[in-house]
């Protein structure tokens, strides 16, 4: 099996210390081109889409091991070892934060530091915790993603598939950037919304920052304060933007804010 | 540029110029709104204001769109649409619910576009929202119309699989049960033609069970051999090679080998091929298919008649039918006709037989891409028609 096909790994940048970007739900790599260009000149910029995501192989996307957000996590580590990467700066956004805890936590001697985007250890309230959602809220949310099918869904891609001549018809698809199988959307997005990794928080040992948005519906700031109060070697980033993707709403002070903290003269 | 139009367009009924742009905007088809790039609704027109009952006043500056979703949609939105909107620009065809002021959902399909200032930073982005309560219906009839589909094609497949193994074991079953018992009955065949030379019997009636047991014993042999034979066809998915096979020299050849029965002496064969003398076929599977219809010929004659066979072909449509015609006892269609081609379908349970032959006849003229008819009288004869490919 080739790892780099499997997470269709993309290597860029000219510098040495590797920097390991993770999307989030939903999307997939395209979300940090906003960001990761900023760091080409000084980091080594590896870029992946989680299985199941993006142009990954859909085909290695088998619901029974991807129960649990380890499996994503082994895969992050398998990307680092086929890479033979040290010292590495993984950033991770939404559910991949938590991915990214997860891959430090197995192998701390492999990473630098973690940069956790808008992050949530557990989306369900919980009693004494709150995560901002009830189990109706998911179901809600797994039924939208139902009625738009048509967007999350690869059912137009046969039309480019069987068009390779033709670019222009993947140009026309409707909301292309994101596009994943319906399926495997759904099943990932149960993984995501009914994980909880509270109790992994305290085995990380690698420093990390914890950007969090102003006003962020899946993750309030509630979630950030928590997660901070529970990683040890933590900062916490406050951006003054609302919504769940700084990172393309406010790249720059994003970029600042990773600089920061990774000891960048600004 | 107005005046152009008018030019344009010298006949343009006024009314339709008195269209105000701003009356468009409040009252069209659909609701519109404007929210800044973090979403704060910042115009509505009234149709969207209608359809949520909320007033100008309670939303402007205070919500933003996503927060007139269902929850669900709303996660969908942030995580989907607001990224989407941020790397291309625009969506279209997102399917969410508007939550009401009362707390009641409208289905909606929304399309936005994401306006960027001169500097090309996100400035504002315009939402037009239609009312699909619906379509909305539909597709989840059709959503749920898909599901059941869906859970039937898995049972079906399911059920499948299952036959597919019951066949597979019942060939093999068919295969092992024949090939086992043709030896031992082999030996006793042998066995008792042995004792019948050194034995002797004293009871008057033994020379009658002798043939009986003998018939008996032929009869078993017989339905082995038809079962060795229809195994040996299923195995053999694949047709064999179709070659052009010469009619007069094989019929010929296998009214020889038919020689040891009864009737053959006796019977009057009538062999014509002249509008189709050759045809395109496997040859052992045509060799096969004859041999069960003229040794059926010879075998079902009707008593105290000298059999007549005919052999012939004639042409339909330009393809060959090649009939093998009999006056021999006939068959109650009527009655008989759709069991006519099942294995171990017997008829004529006075004459040996092992209820294998027709079977295999249709089995192979189908695998061939052709077809059989049959017609028959009772008492007069019977005539198989096959219809073979060009």
């Amino acid at each position: 099996m080739n790892v780099l096909k499997r997470n269709n790994v993309n290597v860029s940048g000219t510098g040495t210390q590797p920097m390991v970007f993770v999307h989030g739900f939903g999307c997939n790599q395209h979300m940090w081109r906003l960001v990761a260009p900023a760091f080409e000149s000084r980091y080594r910029v590896v870029l992946l889409d989680l299985v199941g995501a993006g142009q990954s192989d859909l085909a290695a996307y088998d619901p029974a091991r991807y129960t649990t957000l380890e499996a994503h996590a082994q895969d992050v580590l398998d990307v680092v070892h086929a890479l033979d990467l040290h010292d590495v700066v993984l950033v991770g956004h939404s559910v991949s934060a938590m991915i990214s805890v997860l891959a430090a936590i197995r192998e701390p001697e492999r990473f630098a530091k973690l940069v956790l985007v808008t992050p949530s250890p557990r989306y369900l309230n919980d009693v004494g915790y709150t995560g901002g959602f009830e189990p109706g809220d998911i179901k809600e949310l797994l039924d939208t993603m139902d009625d738009n099918y048509l967007g999350w869904s690869t059912a137009m891609t046969p039309a480019i598939m069987g068009h390779p001549e033709r670019p222009e018809l993947s140009a026309e698809l409707n909301n292309s950037f994101c596009n994943t199988d319906p399926a495997i959307a759904r099943h990932f997005a149960r993984v995501t919304f009914l994980s909880d990794n509270r109790a992994d928080l305290p085995r990380l040992r690698t420093p990390a920052l914890i950007l969090q948005c102003a006003d962020d519906v899946l993750a309030p700031q509630v979630v950030g304060t928590y997660l901070h109060q529970q990683l040890r070697h933590s900062e916490l980033v406050v951006l003054d933007t609302s919504g769940h993707c700084p990172h393309l709403s406010e790249p720059q002070a994003t970029i600042a804010a990773m600089d920061l903290f990774l000891g960048a003269r600004v | 540029m107005h005046k152009v139009d008018h030019d344009i367009m010298p006949a343009l009924d006024l009314r339709l110029t008195a269209e105000n742009p701003d009356d468009l905007y409040e009252h069209a088809p659909c609701g519109y709104c404007s929210c800044l790039p973090d979403g704060t609704l910042v115009k509505l027109n009234q149709t969207l204001l209608g359809w949520l009952g909320y007033t100008r006043q309670e939303l402007v500056a205070r919500l933003t769109l996503s927060q007139l979703l269902t929850v669900g949609g709303r996660l969908h939105y942030e995580m989907h649409c607001a990224p989407l909107l941020l790397l291309q620009g625009q969506v279209r065809e997102v399917s969410y619910s508007l939550r009401r002021r009362d707390g009641s959902t409208l289905p909606v399909l929304l399309n936005a576009v994401l306006q960027r200032d001169a500097d090309g930073q996100p400035l504002v982005v315009r939402m037009t929202l239609f009312d699909i309560t619906d379509r909305r219906k539909y597709e989840q009839e059709l959503l749920r119309a898909k599901a059941k589909a869906e859970a039937q094609r898995e049972q079906l497949r399911a059920q499948n699989e299952q036959l597919t193994r019951i066949n597979a074991d019942l060939d093999s079953f068919v295969y092992t049960a024949s090939h086992d018992l043709k030896q031992p009955v082999h030996n006793l065949a042998g066995l008792f033609e042995e004792l019948q030379r050194s034995a002797t019997f004293h009871d008057p009636a033994a020379a009658d069970m002798m043939g009986m047991v003998q018939g008996a014993m032929q009869q078993i042999l017989s339905t082995i051999e038809g079962l060795t034979a229809v195994v040996q066809q299923q195995r053999q998915p694949e047709p064999g090679a179709t070659e052009p096979v010469e009619l007069l020299g094989l019929t010929e050849e296998i009214i020889r080998s038919l020689a040891q029965l009864p009737a053959h002496a006796e019977a009057e064969f009538a062999l014509d091929f002249a509008a189709a003398p050759v045809v395109h076929m496997s040859r052992p599977n045509l060799h096969s298919v004859l041999t069960n219809l003229l040794s059926n010929a010879l075998k079902y004659t009707e008593p105290g008649r000298r059999p007549r066979i005919t052999v012939s072909t004639t042409l339909v449509e330009g393809k060959p039918v090649l009939s093998v015609q009999d006056n021999g006892r006939g068959l109650n269609l009527a009655r008989h006709g759709g069991e006519l081609f099942q294995l171990f379908r017997r008829f004529h349970p006075e004459v040996a037989g092992s209820g294998v032959g027709l079977y295999l006849v249709n089995r192979l003229v189908h695998q061939a891409g052709g077809r059989v008819e049959v017609a028959s009288t009772v008492g007069q004869g019977t005539t198989f028609r096959l219809y073979l490919p060009k």
